[in-house]
C-alpha cells in the first residue's frame, strides 16, 4: 500500500486548523506550521459573529446560503463555543423599506429562516434598543468564540495524529523542479509546545503536499515561490464593551455601511465594525477617531452605548479575495466567498494549493473542500467526518449542575468556566487541590489555568485564549501577575517573568483606544498598582536572578500577631 | 386605640397619582432594575471588601465586590444563571456602599440579587426561609407579642422555647428577646391627643419662642416598629423635642421600614410595606410635611433603598424630604447651642459609650451626636470608633450566624469597656442590642439625651 501523504498547513487561523483536523481525521499526515500562537492572525481579530448568512442574503447569496448550513453544523459539533443569542435586523425610520423587504425576501431565498418584528416586540427582546426602532427581522445568528473553536479543533487534530507547531515562521518554500517539496521553518523557542527561552532554530519540513491558508498574509507565501496571489486585505475595528447592552446581535437594516452590528459576547458586547483597505496586513494604522465614529454610529440604534464603557479596541484584516477581472474599487463590493487556487492549474507550480477568502463561519466548509481536493490528487477516497464529529469539550454535555458541591465553585464562576470547558469540566475542574479564582472579572480558577498551562506551555497569551483570564473589565490589572505566579513550579523565575512582562504588553496595547472615562480610572489603578506593588515601573531585579533563599519565612502560624493600639475616640474633626 | 389607626389631623385625598401619570410597567418586577451602569463603574480597586465586617471573620464569604458588579456580570447571559447562595451571609451593614470610590450602587446589586435568590432558589418550604421571614416580619410577631407585653417578654425568653426556637428554626439562643414595652408609642399618643395635641403644644411653645402661632413647622413621624414596642421612651423624646422646637408633630400610618426584609431577600414583603409608608408619607410631604425617623436604618431605607429598588408613586418625594431625627433638628435650628448651655442630671447625667451605627455612617451622621454632646455639662460622650457592631438587624439573631456576629461586635465590645463610663447610646435599636449583649450596660438614644438636656 503507497506510503500516506505528508500534508504541511501553514496558517494557524480558523482556515488552516479547520483543514488539519480534516486531514488528519482522514487519515493523513499532517503538519501545520503557525508564526504565532493559534489565532494570532485575523481569527483572532474578529467578531465573534456566527453568521445566519442574513447579513448577505441580498448581495452575496452563495455566501449567504453557505452560512446558514454552517451555522447549522457549529451549532452542533461546537456547543461549547457557540452563544444561540438569535440576531435583528433593526430599520430606523430614515432606512429603506424596500431595503427591508429585499433583505427579508433574501432571507427567505436562502433558506434563513427570517421573520418580521414590530418595533416593541423588539424592545422586549431588547430594552435598549432606540426608541425610534420601527421593526425588525430575527434570523438565526449566534456568537462564537473563535479561540475556543481554533484552540479545538487543533486538540481534535492532535489527537489524530496531527503536529501543530506555533511560534514557528515559514520562511521560505523549498522547491524542486517545478514542485513545493516542503517548507523552510524558523522556531522561535523549539518545537512543541512554546518555553521561553528554549533555544530555536530552523528546520526544514518535507511535505508531499502544502496548504497555504495564511489569509491576509497568503501573498507573502505566494511570492516565495513567485506566484502572484491578490489578497485584499482590508482592516476593520472592533471595540469591547465591559458589559452586554444587548443579548441579541444586533445588525442595522442597511445596504451596507460602517458601524452597524452589535454582537453580544461572553461577559461583552463587541461594536463593529469598519471596512478599509490597507497594504500592509501587519503595518496598519490604528486611529482613535475611527473608534469613536463607530460608537456615535452605533448609539443610534442602541443609545445606552455612548456613555457605556469600553474596555478594549482592536482591529482585524480581512483576507479578502477576488479573481483578477472584477476589480471592484470599494472592498465591501468584494466578495465573501473564498477561492481555492491550485498553483499547478493557475500557475503551472505543482504540490501547493492557497484558500482566500471566506468567513470564520465558514471555515469547516473550506476544510472539507480543500481536503477533498487533496485526498483527490492523492487518490484517497475518505470521507470527511467534521460535519457529524463533535469537537473536543462538545460531546454531550450538561451546563446545568450543582457546581457547589461538584467542584466547590461559587454557582456563575462554576457556570462560566463549565461554558467554556464543556464536556472536559469534570476532568479539568475536579481537583482535591485548592482551587482559587484566580481571574475574578471573568471568573477563572486555578484548575483551569493550570489545565491551560499544559496545553500551551509558558504563553500566558495562550492561556489567555484558552480561559479568558485577563479578559474582563480589568484587562489584567488584577490577574496577570497571579497567573505569571501559576507557571513558577514547572517553569523558572525567569521565564514566569517573561512571560508576564508579553501578557502585560498585550493586554496595555487593546486599551490605548479605551482611555477615557471608566477605563481611564482602571488603567491608572493598574498603572500604580503595578508599580506600587509589583515594581512593574522599575524593577532592579528584572533581569538580576533574586536570591529568594535570603528572605526568612516570616511570621509562623502559632506565634500571636502583633497588635496596634487603636484610639478608640475618634478624635475630634470638624474643628468647631 | 389600634396601632394602625391614622392620625386624624389630615383627610387623606384620593390616590396621589397626578394628571397625566400613565401607570407604564416599566420594571415589571423590582428585581429588574437596570445595574449596567453600576457594573460598568467597578474598576476592582477591592475597597469595598476591605471595608466589609463579614469578610473580615467569614473566610467563606467571598465580598462585596463579587456579589455586586462582579457576580451581576458574569450573570448576565441567561436567565438560567444562579445566585451564589453566599449572598445570603451580607448582613447589608452597607458599609460597602459608603466605601466604594467608584459610586458603585452595591447594597441595591446585594438587595436585588438576595431578593431574586429567595424568590427563585430558595425553598418555600425551608425552615431557614421561614426563620428569615419571621424575623424579617418582626413588626407582625411584635404587634402579637405587645398585646399580652408582660406575659411575651417572658414567654420570648423562657429557657425550654428558646432551646426549642434554635433547635427548630435557627434563632440563636444567646440573645434575649427585647422587653415589650406596657404601652406601645401609639397607644400613648392616641391617649395623649394624637396630632391635635400636638399642634396645641407646638403653637404654645412658638409663643413662648417668640415665633409666628401658625408658623410652619410639621414633620411627619416614622417611629418604626422598634421604637413602638420596645424603645417607646425614644419616641416619646422624639415627639417632646420636636415640640419644644414648635414642630407639630404627627404619626401616619405605617408599616415596617422594610430594613430586615432587604436584608433577608424578601422584597415582596419589603415592597408591601414600602407601598403603604410611601403612599401616607408623600401625601403629608406634598402639605409640607418633612419625614422624620429615629431609626438610622428606617431612614436609610426610606432616603436609598426605596427609590433604589422600588418603583412607587411619590418614592423620589418621600427620598429626599427624608431625615433622621438629630440630623433635622442640627440642620433648623440651634441645638448646639442649647446644649452647650444645658446642663444634665439624674438618671442620664452619664458617661456614654457612643457607637455610630453603619447606616447613620452611611448618611454622613456618624459624628452627629459627638459633636453635639461633647460640650453637654453633666454627661460625656466618646466615640467607640469605626467598627460595626456585628449584630445587623436579623443577622446576628441567626443561628449559624452568631459567631460571626460577635467576632464583628468584639472591637466595638472592647472600646466599649476602655470608654469611661458605663452606658452606651446609639441611634439604632438592634445595635443597642448587640452593645448590651456585648457588654451589659444599658443603651440609649441620643433623643432622650436631648430631651433630658432641654426639654423642662
Ligand atoms: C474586522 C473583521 C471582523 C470579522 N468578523 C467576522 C465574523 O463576525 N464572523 C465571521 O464568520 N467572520 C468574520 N470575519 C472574517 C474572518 O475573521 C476571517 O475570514 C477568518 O478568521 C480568516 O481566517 P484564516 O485562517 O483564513 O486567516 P488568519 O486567521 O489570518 O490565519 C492566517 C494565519 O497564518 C499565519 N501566517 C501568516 N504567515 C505565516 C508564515 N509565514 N508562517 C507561518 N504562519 C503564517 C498568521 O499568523 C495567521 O495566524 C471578520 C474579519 C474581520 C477583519
Ligand atoms: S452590606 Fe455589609 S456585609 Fe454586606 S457586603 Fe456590604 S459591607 Fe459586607
Ligand atoms: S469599591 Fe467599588 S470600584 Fe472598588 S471593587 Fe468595590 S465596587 Fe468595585
Amino acid at each position: 500500500m503507497a506510503r500516506t501523504p505528508h500534508i504541511a498547513v501553514i496558517g494557524g487561523g480558523s482556515t488552516g486548523i479547520g483543514i488539519a483536523r480534516d486531514l488528519a481525521m482522514r487519515g493523513l499526515d499532517v503538519t501545520l506550521v503557525e508564526q504565532g500562537n493559534l489565532t494570532h492572525g485575523t481569527t483572532g481579530r474578529m467578531h465573534g459573529l456566527l453568521h445566519s448568512g442574513g447579513r448577505y442574503a441580498v448581495a452575496d447569496q452563495a455566501s449567504a446560503t453557505e452560512c446558514i448550513e454552517e451555522n447549522r453544523v457549529l451549532r452542533d459539533i461546537a456547543t461549547h463555543c457557540v452563544e444561540m443569542t438569535g440576531g435583528l435586523f433593526v430599520k430606523r425610520p430614515e432606512d429603506s423599506e424596500e431595503y427591508f423587504q429585499k433583505k427579508l425576501d433574501g432571507c427567505k431565498e436562502c433558506g434563513i429562516p427570517a421573520e418580521v418584528i414590530s418595533g416593541e416586540e423588539a424592545r422586549a427582546m431588547e430594552p435598549h434598543l432606540a426608541k425610534d426602532v420601527e421593526k425588525a427581522i430575527t434570523v438565526p445568528d449566534g456568537a462564537i468564540d473563535p479561540f475556543r473553536l481554533v484552540v479545538a479543533n487543533a486538540a481534535s487534530a492532535e489527537e489524530h495524529g496531527a503536529r501543530i507547531e506555533t511560534h514557528s515562521k515559514v520562511t521560505d518554500l523549498i522547491i524542486e523542479g517545478g514542485e513545493v517539496v516542503g517548507l523552510e521553518v524558523d522556531h522561535a523557542s523549539g518545537s512543541g509546545k512554546r518555553v521561553h527561552g528554549t533555544e530555536g532554530g530552523t528546520e526544514e519540513i518535507r511535505a508531499d503536499y502544502v496548504i497555504n491558508a495564511t489569509g491576509a498574509w497568503a501573498g507573502r507565501i505566494g511570492d516565495m515561490a513567485d506566484v502572484d496571489i491578490a489578497v485584499r486585505p482590508s482592516k476593520g475595528v472592533m471595540t469591547i464593551m465591559n458589559i452586554r447592552q444587548v443579548d441579541t446581535v444586533i445588525n442595522r437594516c442597511k445596504p451596507k455601511g460602517d458601524a452597524d452590528i452589535v454582537v453580544p459576547h461572553e461577559t461583552t458586547a463587541i461594536l463593529g465594525t469598519t471596512d478599509e483597505e490597507v497594504e500592509d496586513p501587519e503595518d496598519y494604522p490604528e486611529e482613535g477617531w475611527e473608534v469613536d465614529k463607530m460608537i456615535d454610529t452605533l448609539k443610534e440604534l442602541v443609545p445606552m452605548l455612548e456613555e457605556a464603557r469600553t474596555i478594549r479596541s482592536f482591529w482585524g484584516v480581512r483576507p479578502l479575495y477576488e479573481p483578477p477581472d472584477v476589480g471592484s474599487d470599494d472592498p465591501t463590493d468584494i466578495t465573501r466567498d473564498y477561492f481555492l487556487l491550485d498553483h499547478d492549474e493557475r500557475d503551472d507550480l505543482q504540490g501547493m494549493t492557497s484558500i482566500v477568502g471566506g468567513k470564520f463561519t465558514t471555515y469547516r466548509m473550506m476544510g472539507e473542500e480543500i481536503s477533498d481536493h487533496v485526498c483527490a490528487k492523492f487518490d484517497i477516497d475518505a470521507e470527511c467526518r467534521t460535519a457529524d464529529e463533535p469537537l473536543p469539550g462538545s460531546e454531550d454535555f450538561s451546563v446545568l449542575r450543582d457546581y457547589m458541591d461538584e467542584f466547590g465553585l461559587r454557582s456563575p464562576i462554576g457556570r462560566r468556566s463549565v461554558e467554556r470547558l464543556g464536556s472536559r469540566a469534570d476532568e479539568v475542574l475536579k481537583t482535591s487541590d485548592p482551587n482559587p479564582t484566580v481571574c475574578g472579572c471573568e471568573g477563572v480558577t486555578r484548575a483551569e489555568v493550570q489545565d491551560a498551562i499544559e496545553q500551551s506551555g509558558s504563553d500566558l497569551n495562550a492561556v489567555r485564549i484558552r480561559t479568558r483570564a485577563s479578559m474582563g473589565n480589568c484587562q489584567g490589572g488584577f490577574c496577570c501577575s497571579r497567573l505569571a505566579s501559576e507557571l513558577h513550579g514547572e517553569y523558572s523565575e525567569d521565564i514566569a517573568r517573561e512571560a508576564w512582562d508579553e501578557l502585560l504588553q498585550e493586554r496595555w496595547k487593546g486599551q490605548r483606544h479605551a482611555l477615557w472615562g471608566e477605563q481611564l480610572s482602571q488603567a491608572a489603578l493598574n498603572y500604580a498598582l503595578h508599580s506600587t506593588t509589583q515594581n512593574r515601573d522599575n524593577d532592579p531585579a528584572d533581569g538580576n536572578p533574586v536570591d529568594f533563599a535570603a528572605f526568612d519565612s516570616g511570621v509562623s502560624a502559632g506565634e500571636a500577631p502583633r497588635t496596634a493600639d487603636v484610639a478608640a475616640d475618634g478624635g475630634r474633626r470638624d474643628g468647631d | 386605640m389600634s396601632d394602625a389607626q391614622s392620625p386624624t389631623d389630615f383627610d387623606p385625598v384620593e390616590p396621589n397619582t397626578g394628571h397625566d401619570f400613565e401607570p407604564v410597567d416599566v420594571f415589571p418586577d423590582s428585581n429588574d432594575f437596570d445595574l449596567r451602569p453600576g457594573a460598568d463603574s467597578c474598576f476592582k480597586c477591592s475597597v469595598c471588601d476591605t471595608n466589609c465586617p463579614v469578610a473580615e471573620v467569614d473566610d467563606d464569604f467571598p465580598g462585596p465586590k463579587f456579589q455586586g458588579p462582579e457576580q451581576w456580570r458574569l450573570k448576565q447571559t441567561d436567565d438560567d444563571y444562579e445566585i451564589d447562595d453566599s449572598v445570603m451571609s451580607c448582613s447589608n451593614c452597607m458599609r460597602c456602599d459608603n466605601a466604594c470610590p467608584s459610586g458603585v450602587p452595591l447594597s441595591q446589586m446585594h438587595n436585588t440579587a438576595r431578593g431574586e435568590y429567595v424568590e427563585e432558589q430558595m425553598s418555600k418550604t425551608d425552615i431557614e426561609y421561614w426563620r428569615n421571614r419571621i424575623l424579617s416580619n418582626y413588626r407582625l410577631s411584635a404587634s402579637i407579642a405587645s398585646k399580652v407585653p408582660r406575659l411575651s417578654t417572658w414567654a420570648m425568653n423562657f429557657g425550654p422555647a428558646r432551646w426549642l426556637m434554635e433547635k427548630t428554626m435557627g434563632v440563636t439562643k444567646e440573645r434575649d428577646f427585647p422587653d415589650f414595652a406596657p404601652q406601645t408609642f401609639r397607644e400613648w399618643w392616641a391617649e395623649r391627643g394624637g396630632a391635635d395635641a400636638s399642634r396645641r403644644n407646638a403653637q404654645q411653645r412658638r409663643e413662648e419662642l417668640g415665633l409666628d402661632r401658625n408658623a410652619d413647622r410639621k414633620v411627619a413621624y416614622f417611629h418604626g416598629c422598634y421604637s413602638n414596642y420596645n424603645t417607646v421612651g425614644v419616641a416619646k423624646a422624639m415627639v417632646r423635642v420636636y415640640e419644644h422646637y414648635g414642630y407639630e408633630v404627627v404619626a401616619p400610618e405605617q408599616k415596617c421600614s422594610g430594613t430586615p426584609m432587604f436584608a433577608n431577600g424578601m422584597l415582596d414583603d419589603a415592597r408591601r410595606h414600602a407601598e403603604v409608608n410611601v403612599s401616607s408619607m408623600s401625601d403629608l410631604v406634598d402639605q409640607g410635611y418633612d419625614a422624620i425617623a429615629s431609626c438610622t436604618s428606617c431612614s436609610m431605607a426610606l432616603r436609598q433603598e426605596y427609590p433604589e429598588l422600588f418603583d412607587i408613586d411619590g418614592i423620589e418625594k418621600v427620598s429626599s424630604n427624608t431625615f433622621e431625627a438629630v440630623e433635622y433638628l442640627r440642620i433648623h435650628e440651634d441645638v448646639k447651642a442649647d446644649v452647650q448651655a444645658a446642663e444634665v442630671s439624674g438618671e442620664l447625667a452619664e458617661e456614654f459609650a457612643y457607637h455610630a451605627p453603619c447606616h447613620a455612617r452611611n448618611q454622613g451622621l456618624e459624628r452627629q451626636s459627638v459633636e453635639l454632646f461633647r460640650d453637654l455639662d453633666g454627661a460625656g460622650i466618646e466615640d467607640v470608633g469605626e467598627s460595626c457592631s456585628g449584630i445587623s438587624g436579623t443577622y446576628g439573631w441567626k443561628e449559624e450566624k452568631y459567631e460571626k456576629s460577635m467576632d464583628i461586635g468584639e472591637e466595638m465590645f472592647e472600646h466599649m469597656e476602655h470608654a469611661d463610663g458605663e452606658v452606651g447610646m446609639t441611634e439604632c435599636p438592634t445595635c443597642a442590642m448587640q452593645m448590651e449583649h456585648g457588654t451589659g450596660y444599658e443603651i440609649r438614644h441620643p433623643l432622650e439625651l436631648l430631651e433630658a438636656a432641654i426639654v423642662n
